[in-house]
């Protein structure tokens, strides 16, 4: 990572400043790495984790394409929130996960940032979508624009592949972060149904 | 009680208070990130208390240079492009691009192939239309009738999955026909789909026509005259709620929309009502093309002959498809070769929202956010 | 022919001394086309609106040598497709319709964004579409090797007639 000059686009890699600069030993105002609570214990922390994981409330950050999928999800068919996310809440400020769904360029650069610094610790990403992992359709040689990939802006914590990706594949990119966040993979045992459809 | 708006500014002019605002006006910034799932759509707001003063569309924010990428590229490799730019109908989009083309370069499209392509694209309306219903009513409060029709599209994008292979951004017609061909299967889901669409509509009445709170907040809110439209270029459903029926379908008609028969619904008042009203008897009216176009379904193939590399004469041309929106027109200069020299895109959305400024003006915020939602706007479609 | 449409081009002849060329409606998807120079442009205007005629799209096309701005209207009674090319003056300018067509309004800012031609009299020219700092990016404008002459891409007078969609067009004009 570092400045990403292609053409005429020429973006400063906000992650790899703020890298640099705690390298530096800088105090920074601004929060990469969340230090975690100031008093450990083992058990409350694995309590609280597995009560974050299993209630994830998304922010509702559609950009394009991408945006339908995750209404989708919040469906009936696919329903998150059978998976915590009960809600989709608009304000950042009551939110612990980001989906990026959809193309971000360089007018909604500051916004994303934004946003990102007006949600409380702790909080997780999920890049989804071709755009925001890396540019999508939109990374060519022409490109004056587009961003190539929201991690050059904010730190990601799960890569959703797909242009769009499935609804679907949208769940197993929470449930990969829900395995994040506590270290198993769904927390609550679940019966084995053999012939059961996969959503 | 209406605050009046100082009128010596002429109609066109909407500039933004660059001087400080009266004592009791402020700014408020709506979005680019905010519930109504319409994109990324930033409205600057000048207000006096709940009454817009003035409203200030900002676009850019989903702008993703797909004219200039068309000049780069030949039309092969920007048929994705045409699926994303409106997400929700992408269909029409692939058609006005294969069709202007077949146009330029005269190359003949089998009737099988055009009759897939009406199929497909009144069925992608309807998703599209399904989908302005739920957010539509979403914005407005209605937490409800987004699961109905979110279930109603869930099945036609199942049928639409198995022929074409994408969910949302579709890349199924070619130059020449369409790339893959429908089956009996098909044919029978999509029977089954038409019965069953057309039971829903008792629900959807049921559940949101009738109520009496639905029609206050939408009676009489975000009123546009037909001179208005015409000033502004409207066309689409929002036109068609103001009184004027016209539908490229009909006024232009290509593929085989001579063929079929089947009505344009217009409003009176052209109030978010009747635009609402417009878009439900189009639902309708697109359950009547299919149905006539599943019966006279002829055999054949579905992709006619097509040179590999297809030769652009050297000149310009262009076409016009009504897509879920309003008029869609791909404008294309070439110069010879395979590549276009300028592809220019007109969407409908683009010039449905520039009424926003005149239209905004002295109403409440809560009826804003009613007309901009029953204008059915999709931002990266504006954006491109 | 419609009697609107003959109205319309009976006017744009007495008051203009424009020619109006009819067009092959099948292959090029208009039905005539004119060029006007940027001082009639607006009269043009005011005549296409009294006669009804609503705003499609404004366009620009780089070519050698004068960059051309591209009008096209239609009509919502009856099929009829209008494109005006306007050649831009040499200060890279028009004058601005979008008093007369407030649909214009947008079409002119985002004309300039991306070729930065300036419309005289158009209240507020700012970006629209690029960000603030891209105010004179002008991304579509062609590189001295891929700008093409103005020849190279219009069409040639007559074109040569497909007997195989002959029927088709017949059809639909």
């Amino acid at each position: 990572m570092g400045d990403q000059t292609r053409g005429k686009l020429n973006v400063h890699s906000y992650a790899a400043e703020l890298q640099a600069r705690l390298e530096r030993g800088e105090p920074g105002n601004l929060v990469v790495h969340d230090p975690g609570p100031l008093v450990r214990h083992k058990l409350a922390d694995e309590i609280f984790n597995l009560c974050r994981a299993n209630s994830l409330w998304p922010m509702t950050f559609g950009l394009a394409c991408c945006a339908i999928e995750m209404m989708s999800l919040g469906m009936a068919r696919f329903d998150i929130s059978r998976f915590g996310s009960e809600v989709f809440r608009p304000s950042p400020r009551q939110s612990d996960l980001m989906i990026v769904a959809g193309t971000v360029n360089k007018k909604m650069a500051s916004a994303v940032m934004t946003l990102y610094d007006q949600m409380p610790s702790p909080k997780w990403v999920i890049a989804m979508g071709n755009c925001a992992i890396s540019g999508g359709p939109f990374a060519v040689e022409e490109n004056y624009n587009v961003i190539e990939g929201v991690d050059k802006l904010i730190p990601v914590d799960v890569y959703v592949p797909g242009c769009p990706p499935r609804p679907e594949g949208l769940l197993e990119g929470i449930l990969k972060l829900q395995e994040k966040i506590t270290g198993v993979r769904h927390p609550f045992p679940q019966r084995k149904i053999s012939d059961a459809p996969s959503y | 009680m209406k605050i009046a708006v100082e009128n010596n500014r002429n109609r066109a002019d909407l500039v933004p208070a660059q001087d400080v605002p009266l004592d009791n006006h402020y700014y408020l910034n709506m979005g680019p990130q905010h519930p109504s799932t319409h994109g990324v759509l930033r409205v600057l707001l000048e207000m006096d208390g709940e009454y817009v003063v003035e409203a200030q569309p900002v676009l850019g924010y989903g702008h993703r240079m797909q004219e200039k990428m068309a000049e780069h590229k030949n039309w092969m490799a920007f048929m994705p492009n045409t699926g994303r730019m409106d997400y929700a109908a992408a269909l029409p989009y692939n058609h006005g691009f294969v069709a202007l083309f077949e146009r330029l370069c005269g190359i003949e499209v089998p009737a099988r192939a055009e009759y897939i392509r009406v199929i497909t694209s009144e069925l992608n309306r309807i998703v599209s239309h399904h989908l302005w219903l739920g957010a539509f009513l979403l914005d407005l409060g209605a937490f409800t009738p987004i699961l109905y029709t979110f279930d109603d599209r869930e099945q036609v994008l199942d049928i639409l999955e198995d022929v074409t292979g994408s969910r949302l951004t579709y890349c199924y017609f070619r130059v020449g026909g369409v790339c893959r061909d429908i089956d009996d299967k098909f044919v029978e889901r999509t029977r089954a789909f038409i019965k069953r669409q057309r039971e829903r509509f008792e629900v959807y009445n049921k559940l949101v026509t009738g109520n009496i709170i639905f029609i206050k907040r939408a009676e009489g809110v975000g009123v546009i005259s037909a001179d208005m439209a015409m000033r502004y270029g409207v066309t689409g459903p929002v036109l068609r709620g103001s009184g004027i029926a016209y539908d490229i379908r009909k006024n232009e008609p290509y593929s085989i929309y001579p063929q079929l028969d089947f009505e344009i619904p217009t409003g009176t008042n052209g109030d978010s009502l009747d635009r609402y009203m417009v878009r439900l008897q189009e639902i309708e009216q697109s359950l009547r093309i299919i149905e006539q176009a599943l019966d006279q379904l002829p055999k054949g193939p579905c992709l006619g002959k097509v040179p590999k590399k297809l030769k652009l004469p050297n000149g310009d041309g262009s076409f016009a498809v009504e897509a879920a929106r309003g008029e869609l027109t791909y404008y294309l200069v070439s110069g010879g070769g395979e590549i276009p020299y300028r592809l220019k895109i007109r969407v409908p959305s683009y010039s449905n929202l520039s009424v926003l400024p005149e239209l905004g003006r002295g109403i409440l915020l809560a009826d804003l956010v009613t007309s901009m939602g029953s204008m059915d706007l999709v931002i990266p479609e504006i954006d491109r | 022919m419609h009697p609107a449409t003959e109205k319309l081009i009976g006017a744009l002849r007495s008051e203009l001394s424009l020619e109006v060329r009819p067009c092959d409606y099948y292959q090029r998807g208009y039905h005539y086309e004119i060029e006007v120079e940027a001082g009639q442009l607006r009269t043009l205007a005011a005549i296409l609106l009294q006669e009804k005629m609503f705003l499609v799209f404004v366009g620009g096309l780089h070519v050698k040598p004068a960059m051309r701005i591209i009008y096209q209207f239609a009509s919502y009674e009856r099929a009829c497709r209008l494109l005006v090319r306007v050649p831009v003056a040499a200060d890279n300018s028009l004058p601005t319709i979008s008093d007369i067509y407030q649909g214009a309004n947008w079409h002119e800012r985002e004309t300039r964004d991306f070729y930065g031609v300036n419309f005289v009299g158009h209240p507020y020219l700012k970006p629209l579409i690029l960000a603030e700092e891209d105010v004179d990016l002008k991304p579509l404008l062609k590189k001295e090797a891929d700008l093409k002459d103005l020849a190279e891409v219009s069409w040639t007078a007559p074109e040569a007639a497909e007997s195989k969609t002959d029927q088709k067009r017949a059809e639909l004009s």
